[in-house]
């Protein structure tokens, strides 16, 4: 704050010629060193310089990969969700049951003050994730493989210990994605009863309840707390923010700092996509995270010298969805005449023409998790849902449509006709969206793609049940649970809470989906797939084949939606001032730059 | 002096009184809009394992209302916080106050639009006294059609042509920012001015482009009918020389034009939100922008009772202002 009323007393000066103010530094930062100052983009969030240096904070100035750490990082694998590159932990072992998880901390690990990271600090974090909630850190009676025990087994060395009960096959990602945190800075925001009132709140009596309430007041503190000065663990430290930018410095007590090419970071804040296709046609960032980019932006920015493509795996796939409320998309007849009459490629080369790819099957996964999952020969088995006229046109008469003067009717009498949603801003979906409504207007069925004011209408409307059709994104791997709970979670009626799954009906406590509860798929019969979901989130990955084989034939005769395309995960960079990024489809490439820097990519440009 | 204190009462009062009805009109408005971030935050806690009531629970702490409670409940606790000076807590910026957002961005704002008010202001009262006195002939005609023509164009015209000139075709200036962080610290030294005006000039020359066109035709219009009045062809008769005529036909043309500037300092918060987002400079346009985008009631809120605020004290300033500078308001009161 004070920063900021000097810099605006300084500033208003220029034009108004006013007066000096006291408490301002005249002192400028230190010149450039050898590394430079890479120029590149936070995707998680704006920068905020109100927002203390907190990661829990909703825009925290704590940066993962940079000024922000945590045990681990997960890699963009294509179907094991429990892989890592190691972060403050260097490696970690897990139970044959998946219930117990040791850690062992990078012996070289310390803060940028100098001290050791040590298992105080990870139980200290373990304890300010508690008092945020979620995933496995949820203090609810009854939750979902939970976490139950934090046992330091020495400095260096730190055991945690699920609740007993039904077992969560994301518990090691859940641990390992925890901030870690120091605990000279946070421990004394802790009361020292803090585990012991953890213990409390399992139960369900009203002393447990009020522990709970102490916990969450506790956390409504936490997220607003942020130490004066940065304490890091990561590779930098914040040095200076303002509201158009973030400087981070080289952290000299990194355990990895040798690998670290730039000698500071430059974050630079953003509202929105095209705010970062202005840095980089303007050549001002050596990288950018991943955006949904017009062709004609990417052809700018490719302009731009030394400006260049990298290109990797997304586990994310646009699919139309259908609300199945609105008839006739309650006769799967329908679903599957519609896939027969689309031609998806023509969407995908429309729609997303730079980071898509047209989807070959609708299974619920993206194409290449799909048959490593299940396999080729059993991909192959799934409807490819080529586009064919005739069938599709059989399909709807077999719903009971007839054509009339080239225009399709229903059984009623009435036209089949359907306006199709999609969320202004989103340019894929509007163009993807208006490719579809032609189609199927040649097709004899009246479509209009009709656009949402933004994307917070678009998500509070379509959950509760506005539209008959719209897109929406599924297939969100690696985990597979993830994955099927799009199209088989709350969106489709089913919840699960204190470990008990519920099935609501459509149109009822979100269920904008509206698919039926049970269908009998041939060759498998009859299944549930909320519940077949909700089982792989307690399974095994190894043991999950066969019920993954269940889901994808599920979704791709029961066609809650059809996939469109898979994406691909396209990132700029430019090697004008750095070189050494890493290759196409590394698995850190959802990972943030910082990540890439501690696995040694990003060096300074080696002068000729 | 006892009519002027009871002139401000009234206008004090008035204004008051303004306030609250636009809070009001306001605050029941933004919750009209369709999309709610408080209940998508309430269902990621449900999704995140939580039980309904501390879902509730977590998120009534977390923004400060309960999200199913209901809307009057809701209209009497921002009042009452307003009466104790508190804005309320971000919802997009979880927790951080509504006050310190919105004055952090406030000083870049007030810095961005006054330095374009006052540069449009000066040249646009310059070129209209010329405009006037040299109606007859082309560069008269000249200037009154180009401050037509740019007080017709929108300024994020302007501002993306500014753009695509200055940041792309020529890399003079940056594409977005307030002053380079990493070559300079706030302070009150020339560099750090200097690279505050770096970032500046563009977007404030974008709002001086297209605003000098409106001060350009209306001092045109004053100077033409001042010139006509009995006042200074009596001058001309007594012999008074040229610069004094002036500085009568000066003085009388721009009172009308002191008003419009100073109600114009009213709109300042209301920042200029395309230019703004355009130069990717954080002021209060920005924040508006960015807070309606995300449903963030509570920065929706005050920002609009920010901008409501200024333009009311604006007014009340600028009538008190007339009457200093204008005697015959004065001799009327």
């Amino acid at each position: 704050m004070k920063r900021s009323v000097c810099a605006i007393a300084a500033a208003l000066a220029i034009t108004l010629a006013a007066g000096a103010t006291a408490g301002c530094s005249p002192s400028k930062p230190e010149a450039k060193k050898s590394g430079g100052t890479f120029t590149s983009i936070d995707a998680n969030h704006a920068i905020d310089p109100q927002a203390p240096i907190n990661p829990y904070a909703g825009k925290g100035n704590a940066f993962s990969g940079y000024n922000a750490m945590p045990l681990a990082f997960a890699k963009n694998h294509l179907t094991d969700h429990n892989q890592h590159f190691p972060g403050i932990a260097e490696s970690w072992t897990v139970s044959s049951d998946g219930a117990e998880v040791t850690i062992n901390i990078q012996p070289k690990a310390k803060w940028s003050d100098g001290t050791p990271v040590t298992s105080e600090d990870i139980k200290t974090s373990a304890a300010v994730a508690f008092s945020q909630g979620g995933s496995v850190f949820a203090i609810t009676p009854g939750s979902t493989g939970a976490l139950g025990e934090v046992t330091i087994v020495n400095e260096k060395t730190i055991k945690f210990t699920q609740a007993p009960g039904a077992r969560n096959n994301t518990f090691l990602r859940s641990i390992l994605a925890m901030w870690v945190l120091p605990k000279s800075v946070y421990g004394s925001q802790l009361p020292a009863d803090f585990w012991d009132k953890i213990k409390a709140g399992a139960g369900t009596t009203d002393a447990a309840k009020a522990a709970r309430d102490e916990i969450t007041a506790l956390g409504k503190k936490i997220i607003t707390f942020g130490p004066q000065k940065d304490v890091s663990a990561g590779p930098f430290v914040l040095e200076s923010l303002n509201a158009s930018e973030a400087i981070l410095t080289k952290n000299p007590n990194f355990f990895n700092a040798d690998k670290i090419g730039p000698d500071k970071v430059r974050l630079r804040n953003y509202t929105g996509n095209e705010q970062i296709w202005n840095y980089l046609t303007a050549g001002e960032l050596d990288t950018a995270p991943y955006t949904s980019t017009p062709t004609n932006v990417v052809e700018q920015i490719l302009k731009v010298p030394g400006s260049r493509k990298i290109t990797g795996l997304s586990q994310v796939s646009a699919a139309l969805v259908f609300n199945q409320k609105y008839a006739p998309f309650d006769r799967v007849e329908v679903r599957q005449a519609l896939a027969y009459l689309i031609d998806r490629s023509e969407v995908q080369k429309i729609g997303e023409p730079d980071s898509g790819k047209v989807a070959e099957h609708t299974s619920g996964l993206i194409e290449d998790a799909a048959k490593q999952w299940i396999g080729d020969p059993e991909v192959s088995k799934l409807n490819p849902y080529n586009v064919d006229k005739a069938k599709g046109e059989a399909l709807l008469t077999q719903a009971g449509l007839t054509k009339k003067d080239g225009k399709w009717m229903l059984a009623n009498g009435q036209p089949f006709t359907f306006k199709l949603q999609v969320p202004n801003g989103f340019s894929d979906w509007v163009a993807a969206g208006k490719n579809i409504a032609s189609q199927l207007t040649n097709a004899g069925i009246a479509v209009e793609a009709t656009t949402s004011a933004d994307y917070a209408v678009y998500q509070k409307e379509i959950a509760e049940g506005k539209y008959a059709a719209g897109f929406w994104l599924i297939a969100l791997g690696p985990s597979t649970y993830n994955a099927y709970a799009r199209l088989y979670g709350g969106a489709n009626g089913w919840s699960a809470f204190g470990g008990k799954l519920s099935h609501k009906l459509a149109g009822e406590g979100g269920n904008w989906i509206g698919g039926a509860e049970t269908a009998n798929i041939a060759g498998v019969g009859t299944l549930n797939p909320g519940e077949l979901t909700y089982q792989l989130s307690q399974m095994p990955v190894d043991q999950a084949k066969e019920t993954i084989i269940k889901l994808a034939k599920y979704t791709n005769e029961q066609l809650p939606g059809i996939q469109m395309w898979n994406y691909i995960n396209v990132q700029f960079v430019n090697s004008t001032r750095y070189e050494n990024f890493p290759p196409d489809n590394c698995e850190c490439l959802r990972l943030t730059h910082g990540v890439w820097m501690q696995l040694g990519y990003i060096q300074p440009k080696k002068q000729p | 002096m006892k009519s002027l204190l009871w002139r401000l009462a009234g206008h004090l009062t008035r204004g008051l009184a303004m306030i609250w009805a636009v809070t009001t009109f306001t605050f029941f408005l933004i919750r009209l809009m369709p999309g709610d971030p408080v209940q998508v935050q309430y269902e990621r806690l449900i999704a995140l394992g939580m039980s309904p009531e501390q879902a509730e629970s977590g998120t009534a702490m977390t923004y400060g209302f309960v999200p199913h409670g209901p809307v009057w409940q809701q209209y009497l606790d921002y009042i009452v916080g307003l009466a104790h000076l508190d804005l309320g807590v971000s919802v997009d910026s979880q927790g951080i106050p509504v006050a310190d957002r919105v004055f952090g961005a406030m000083p870049w704002t007030v810095l961005l639009v006054l330095s374009g008010i006052l540069v449009s202001f000066l040249i646009g009262v310059g070129l209209g006294v010329v405009a006037a006195l040299k109606r007859g002939n082309v560069v008269g005609h000249s200037l009154s059609i180009a401050g037509s023509l740019l007080h017709g164009v929108p300024p994020f015209v302007i501002g993306i042509l500014l753009t695509a000139l200055f940041t792309r075709q020529w890399r003079w200036f940056p594409s977005g920012g307030i002053y380079d962080a990493d070559l300079v610290a706030p302070g009150f030294y020339a560099d750090f001015m200097a690279d505050v005006a770096y970032h500046t000039i563009l977007p404030a020359s974008a709002f001086a482009l297209a605003s000098y066109g409106g001060w350009l035709l209306a001092m045109r219009s004053s100077v033409a009918s001042v010139l006509g009045d009995d006042f200074l062809l009596a001058a001309e008769l007594r012999g008074l020389t040229r610069w004094m005529r002036f500085r009568y036909l000066a003085r009388n043309a721009i009172l009308p034009l002191f008003t419009v500037l100073a109600i114009s300092f009213g709109l300042v918060f209301g920042g200029a939100i395309f230019i703004e987002r355009i130069f990717n400079y954080p002021g209060l346009g920005m924040l508006l922008f960015a807070s309606i985008g995300a449903r963030d009631f509570s920065m929706m809120s005050g920002s609009f009772l920010l901008i409501t605020a200024a333009v009311i004290i604006a007014n009340i300033l600028a009538d008190l202002l007339y009457s200093v500078i204008d005697p015959r308001v004065r001799r009327q009161t």
